[in-house]
């Protein structure tokens, strides 16, 4: 993760005589323009990495009784310092300056008006061969080489030349292949000297479209070093946030953290496995490029062992998957990500699956004699690889093991005695799909996210947990419920509309602070943004309840889908047990201070004497029970009967009262 | 005493600064907003901002992956 921000306190300087604060190590410029005094620029953007290049926003200043001039947008404030914004000497410079910038391009409305600004008015005096009288001529600022360079990771433009000669190019003088007309170039430029002349797929306003890509762009290039380093690590950041918090699956979901997480986390996978960290083609010109890969990765097993492959990961849900199996080695991480890829087996069910597998396994269920002889207790790194590769090849244990854990529960049952019961608080699947890789014990937003989903327990709704658990920002039933229905809708609203999650919160505006936490969960500033990309793109305006309404209509046909297919009902958004609370003595114990608190301060029972048996039957007793009341209260909210089915109001409501559809659901009101 | 998230109760000690509770919650996230008595607090300020006992702290984590 990143380094945090400086955090010593504030520094007290002098501007033009009087006291102003600044946080140390912000540019100067910053600092003034915070302060409310405005310094001419010309080269400096506030997106893009100053190059102090057009010395206008010089000013003067005195450290230890030595004065100088600098160039404040590229100035870092570190110590008490006197600063001279209109200095005699600093005004002269600044005249200078745009003298000679207007002799050179007297016609451009910028260096008009900066100019002005600095009291330059002779525009002869540097006239020569150089003059430019375009109105839209480069001025060589340089914001499009930054922009190309920092917003999308490309280095299509550059300077070349020296002195006089110094032009704006392209390599070799060539249209660049490579240049992705992401249009970032023409969006800084401060002339009109870069034009755009295509607008693919004709949206209604281009215009409103870019700017607001724009917004997004400039986050990334100058917050998510300080945020979540997407462009650095991807979304294997989140593997060290959820160690931390307890909420990393391991051993099947029976813990949250291991000590061993450091061999598989984003530190060790940045330091000693990704090896490209640049724009990755998954959507050509996005700035936030979180795809990570890993060059030239040997293999030691299946099909290609020996041959060096390229492996495209690992992401979040992949590695959490290795520690829920207890596989902490990067190497097996690196391959089973390359095998399930290649195979076309999704890392998250195979993973959870083992995870299953593995509990089973070690408690007895199942033995050797049933996994062709395979010792399958977790961290079983050789035989996890070698199930996969029966998977694929349709051969052995893997052919069970690829049909996931609701048809292993039934197997076990029927042909093995297994304890069917055990099975069903330990297999992690609702709907017959695999949770996704979330500890969601803590949090009850999360358990009814996860298993009240029309798709099943996937990684889609896995936000809720921070919001309920670590904030308890949303701590009634109603909270809750609100939660449950604005979050899964605007998710299903991204998919809706073919647009990446990632660019909601995976980079945050630095603004968003304003907000309560309430709002400032939604992020606000990127709903708007999707709210204008749809506009852009259509010519149609969305707000929040249009844009909410759009998902609603499609969510409850799922659910009516699901309805049809005899999983749509309250009884298919039951959780194991394993996602609400601890199953196993063991579980209770590593935590016995978190349940016991529970117990003692929100149950209200005396626990002096009890075994942990008996404490667990409490807890669970109680967390089944408040599960069940955050159902009612999510149905309510979303208009469906106490059984989970849409009410012919809801459907009317959303304009899907169809005879068709109400004659599938009408025998459940 | 310090109430965090209307639901945690950290001892208080004096002197205590925003990132010595962050600290004592084992809070190391990088997408937090901290309010103290509902007053934002800048990231910036963290290390010296010191908190009053009794305050009643927002510890705001906001969701990002998935
Ligand atoms: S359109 Fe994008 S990729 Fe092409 S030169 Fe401009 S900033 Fe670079
Ligand atoms: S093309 Fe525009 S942005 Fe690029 S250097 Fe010239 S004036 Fe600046
Ligand atoms: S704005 Fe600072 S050098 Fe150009």
């Amino acid at each position: 993760m990143s380094a945090q921000p400086a955090t010593v306190a504030r520094l007290e300087i002098t501007v033009d005589g009087r006291s102003v604060h600044a946080v140390p190590g912000t540019y100067l410029l910053k600092v003034l323009q915070e302060a409310g005094i405005t310094i001419p620029t010309l080269c400096h953007h506030k997106d893009l990495t100053p190059t102090g290049n057009c010395r206008l926003c010089t000013c003067e200043i005195e450290v230890r009784g030595k004065k100088r001039l600098v160039t404040s947008c590229n100035y870092p404030v570190r110590e008490p310092i006197a600063v001279a914004t209109q200095s005699p000497r600093v005004q002269q410079h600044r005249k200078l300056l745009a003298e000679m910038y207007l002799g050179r391009w007297p016609r451009v409305p910028v260096i008009q008006e900066v100019a002005r600004a600095c009291g330059a008015t002779d525009a002869e005096r540097f006239r020569s061969e150089l003059t430019d009288e375009s109105p839209t001529a480069c001025i060589l600022c340089g914001h499009c080489v930054k922009a190309c360079e920092e917003f999308i990771q490309e280095r299509i433009l550059d300077f070349a030349g020296r002195g006089i000669k110094r032009h704006l190019t392209m390599p070799y003088g060539e249209v660049d292949p490579h240049c992705i007309g992401c249009t970032s170039c023409a969006y800084v430029c401060p002339t009109g000297a870069i034009k755009i002349v295509d607008d693919l797929n004709g949206p209604v306003d281009p215009v409103l479209i870019r700017d607001h890509g724009m917004k997004i762009n400039a986050e990334m290039a100058t917050l998510d070093r300080s945020q979540c380093c997407m462009r650095e690590v991807g979304t294997a950041n989140i593997v060290d946030v959820m160690d931390a918090y307890d909420l990393l699956p391991v051993h099947n979901y029976r813990f949250g953290k291991h000590v061993d997480t450091p061999n598989i986390d984003s530190k060790r996978l940045r330091r000693e496995f990704f090896t490209q960290k640049m724009p990755d083609g998954c959507w050509n010109g996005c700035s936030m490029a979180c795809a990570k890969t890993i060059d030239g990765f040997e293999l030691r097993t299946g099909p290609y062992r020996g041959q060096k492959v390229t492996v495209d990961g690992p992401e979040y849900e992949t590695a959490a998957g290795a520690a829920n199996m207890g596989c902490f080695d990067a190497e097996f991480l690196a391959e089973y990500n390359f095998y399930c890829d290649t195979y076309g087996i999704d890392t998250i069910s195979f993973a959870t699956t083992m995870a299953f597998v593995m509990e089973a396994y070690e408690a007895g269920v199942i033995t050797k004699k049933h996994t062709g002889g395979k010792e399958l207790r977790f961290g079983a790194t050789s035989e996890t690889l070698a199930v996969l590769h029966e998977m694929a090849a349709g051969s052995g244990f893997g052919v069970d093991v690829g049909k996931g854990v609701r048809w292993l529960k039934e197997k076990w049952v029927r042909e093995y005695g297994a304890d069917r019961a055990f099975l069903q608080d330990i297999g992690m699947e609702v709907k017959g799909l695999e949770y996704s890789e979330y500890v969601s014990k803590e949090s009850l937003a999360q358990q009814a996210g996860y298993a009240m989903s029309n798709k099943g327990p996937q990684h889609d709704e896995a936000w809720l947990i921070f919001m309920d658990m670590v904030n308890n920002q949303i701590p009634s039933f109603e909270d809750k419920a609100e939660a449950l229905y604005y979050f899964p809708l605007f998710r299903t609203w991204f998919g809706l509309m073919g647009l990446c999650k990632l660019i909601w919160n995976d980079v945050v505006p630095a603004d968003n602070k304003k907000y309560r936490p309430q709002e400032a969960a939604k992020v606000p500033g990127h709903v708007l943004n999707f709210q204008k990309f749809f506009e852009g793109m259509t010519g149609i305006p969305l707000d929040e309840k249009t844009m909410i309404d759009q998902s609603a209509r499609v969510h409850n046909l799922q659910r009516i889908m699901s309805y049809m297919l005899g999983r749509g009902t309250r009884e298919h958004d039951m959780p194991p047990y394993r996602a609400v609370g601890p199953v196993t003595r063991e579980e209770y114990e590593s935590r016995q201070d978190r349940y016991d608190k529970q117990l003692v301060e929100t149950v209200g029972v005396d626990i002096a004497g009890k075994s942990t048996e008996q404490k667990m039957a409490l807890l669970r007793e109680y967390r089944e029970a408040q599960y069940n009341k955050v159902v009612d209260a999510a149905y309510e909210r979303r208009g469906w009967t106490r059984n989970g089915v849409p009410t012919r109001e809801r459907l009317r409501e959303l304009g899907i009262d169809l005879p068709e559809i109400v004659a599938v659901v009408k025998d459940a009101w | 005493m310090i109430l965090v998230n209307d639901r945690d109760r950290v001892p208080w000690h004096a002197g205590m600064t925003v990132q010595d509770l962050l600290g004592a919650m084992n809070y190391t996230y990088v997408l937090i907003t901290v309010m103290v008595d509902d007053v934002l607090v800048p990231q910036e300020d963290y290390h010296h901002r010191e908190i009053p006992d009794g305050a009643r702290v927002t510890v705001f984590h906001l969701a990002h992956g998935g």
